[in-house]
């Protein structure tokens, strides 16, 4: 199965994300789960970063919280509402939130 | 093109959950996209005329009215509404009131669906 999954906050759902595994999964950083994009805890970034999947995270949701594109860990796409409309209809088959 | 289905099921008016929920159905009917909007428990407060529109303080019924102008399909759960003393001449016209059918309807017809819980 080809797994969407929005990730809205940093501490609470870091667990139940982890487990998660998907045949292609993709974790979508919004609202304050775009500190898994940008944070470093004592130097390592979010442990999700290491899963296997494909990360992004929403442009907007970062600049609320006054971080750019510069702050995100390399690994992780910016993207727009358009740019996450288009993973729903054209990436991934099921959609969760979490 | 496809359809997309949301349940909102989140929080009152000014949380962050509704706001992306609207933003992203504005994003999917500007790209072409048929899109649904289940509005269920607290989630119906979306739904309620006359929301006052302060400065820093997100209300959501200006963008209601937008969707629905673009032809977004959104229903209220009726009983949610009047669980929390919302009147049927108290929602944004246009909104449907209906029962868990409606949206269980929406989803079978959907491709996508996405239900977006209480906070």
């Amino acid at each position: 199965m080809k797994l969407g999954v929005f990730v809205n906050d940093y501490k609470t759902v870091t667990e139940t994300v982890g487990r998660l595994t998907a045949e292609k999964l993709g974790l979508i950083f919004i609202q304050n789960g775009v500190f898994h994009a940008t944070i470093k805890e004592n130097g390592k970034s979010s442990y999700l970063l290491d899963k296997s999947a494909n990360f992004y995270v929403l442009a907007e949701d970062l600049a609320t919280r006054g971080l750019t594109d510069a702050d995100v860990d390399k690994r992780v796409k910016v993207v727009n509402y358009g740019d996450v409309v288009d993973l729903i209809f054209n990436e991934y088959e099921q959609i969760i939130w979490i | 093109m496809g359809t997309l289905t949301i349940g909102c099921f989140a929080s009152l008016v000014g949380s962050k959950s509704l706001d992306f929920a609207l933003k992203l159905s504005k994003a999917a009917v500007d790209k072409g996209h048929k899109v649904n909007i289940w509005l269920s428990s607290n989630g119906t407060m979306m739904g309620k005329a006359n929301q006052k529109h302060l400065k820093d303080y997100s209300t959501s019924e200006k963008y209601v009215k937008e969707l629905l102008e673009k032809g977004v399909e959104i229903c209220e759960c009726e009983a949610c509404a009047l669980a929390r003393g919302i009147q049927k001449p108290e929602a944004i016209q246009g909104i449907k009131w209906d029962a868990m059918h409606w949206y269980l309807a929406k989803i079978y017809n959907s491709d996508r669906v996405l239900q977006i819980g209480g906070e």
